[in-house]
């Protein structure tokens, strides 16, 4: 951490930024598409409560999938803190 | 009305102290807390760790460069033997890394084979509580299997139950408190090495089904298909996508529980967060995994 030149700081300290910024930007899809999500499967639960299960699990793994958004911009905010 | 408590909740409430007593003993107080006497006094009190967290996120997660970086001698357990071996194998880059990754692939290989074993040598006609266990989820899993790709291809259950019981203990075995334990999922070449496995077989179980030119027509007739290439590159995302997911949801999770549970000097709140991303995140994962793969094949082999 010590004695780092001018350019070394200049790239570290935008590698950081962009870190942050990506993180922000990436969690923005995921969220609104899982709260989505979950308010279409209260309607379904609500309309039919005999399905709950059913409506629950795939709810569970659809959140899960459209989550991987999310989890590729972390991945490379990661990569951006970690690898510069 | 008296309620009897369930199984389930009695494990769960025995889960909860242990874990939170071994917390305790393994993190806490040689780490960041001390009981002592001070003035006269008896105090509980915080040392001065000498530790940032980001040395402490490095030592966690890239110990090589953490040893390198810190010019100590790595102490490898056992005898140093095993290091100079793992060294001489795979270079000085990545020797800690790769003999904690293999290690804990083998802990986990072992416990399933025991598993494994200790249901099979007591097979009941009324089966006892763990066979009924095991059943519930073969059961469940051939259900599956039978509505994704038909009852003529019902021999896909055993990969399918493998697959998923392998990925749920991998992400599992994180939350035992001894040091050293780590999910092997949280390093890519497993989950990447589950990915390209699973497409292998898609594409071996469609070259099976459809034959060599009923298969490979969809890729290599530019009549047909103009845009081939992006069935190609289509087929490479699929691997990245589903080993990629893996990987971040167990990566995040082992950075957040260490972030948190620094922050909070490694009081209480570690447990609830190892339930979160241990057990919930951990089964979740396992399963979409396994339903996408599953999904993949009934897709390829479907027309």
């Amino acid at each position: 951490m010590d004695n780092i030149t001018l350019a070394q700081g200049i790239v570290k300290a935008a590698a950081l930024l962009g870190a942050g910024m990506c993180m922000g930007m990436g969690a923005l899809g995921p969220g609104v598409g899982e709260g989505f999500v979950a308010g279409k499967a209260c309607e379904g639960i609500a309309r039919s409560p005999e399905n709950a299960s059913l409506i629950t699990r795939t709810m569970l793994v659809g959140q899960a999938v459209s989550e991987s958004t999310g989890i590729y911009s972390l991945v490379i905010a990661l990569l951006l803190i970690f690898s510069t | 009305m008296a309620k009897k408590k369930s199984p389930i909740l009695k494990i769960f409430i025995l889960f909860i102290l242990i874990e939170t007593v071994l917390v305790f003993v393994s993190n806490g107080f040689n780490k960041e807390l001390q009981i002592g006497f001070d003035n006269g006094k008896f105090v509980l009190r915080n040392i001065q760790s000498h530790y940032d967290l980001q040395e402490k996120i490095t030592e966690e997660f890239q110990i090589d460069e953490h040893y390198r970086q810190t010019g100590e001698t790595p102490e490898i357990y056992g005898s140093n033997k095993t290091y100079e071996f793992f060294k001489n194998i795979f270079g000085k880059a990545t020797a800690i890394g790769t003999f904690q990754l293999l290690r804990m692939l083998f802990i986990v290989d072992i416990m399933l084979l025991f598993i494994a074993l200790l249901i099979k040598k007591k097979l009941l006609k009324r089966p006892s509580q763990p066979q009924i266990l095991f059943e519930m989820i073969y059961t469940a899993l051939k259900q599956f299997v039978i509505e994704t790709l038909g009852k003529e291809r019902v021999h896909f259950t055993p990969y399918i139950m493998t697959l998923f019981l392998f990925i749920w203990v991998c992400n599992v075995v994180g939350m035992i408190p001894i040091p050293g334990f780590i999910e092997p999922t949280r390093n890519l070449n497993v989950p990447l090495g589950l990915g390209v496995f699973a497409v292998a077989i898609v594409h071996i179980t469609a070259l099976k089904v459809k034959g060599v030119w009923g298969h490979l027509k969809n890729y290599v007739n530019p009549v047909k298909n103009p845009l081939f290439l992006l069935d190609i590159i289509g087929e490479l995302s699929k691997i990245v996508s589903i080993s990629f997911r893996l990987f971040g949801n167990v990566l995040g999770g082992a950075i957040i529980i260490l972030v948190v549970s620094s922050l909070v000097s490694y009081v209480v709140f570690p447990v609830g967060l190892n339930l979160f991303f241990g057990l919930f995140v951990g089964t979740i994962q396992a399963f979409v995994f396994t339903m996408l793969a599953l999904t993949y094949i009934g897709v390829e082999i479907s027309e």
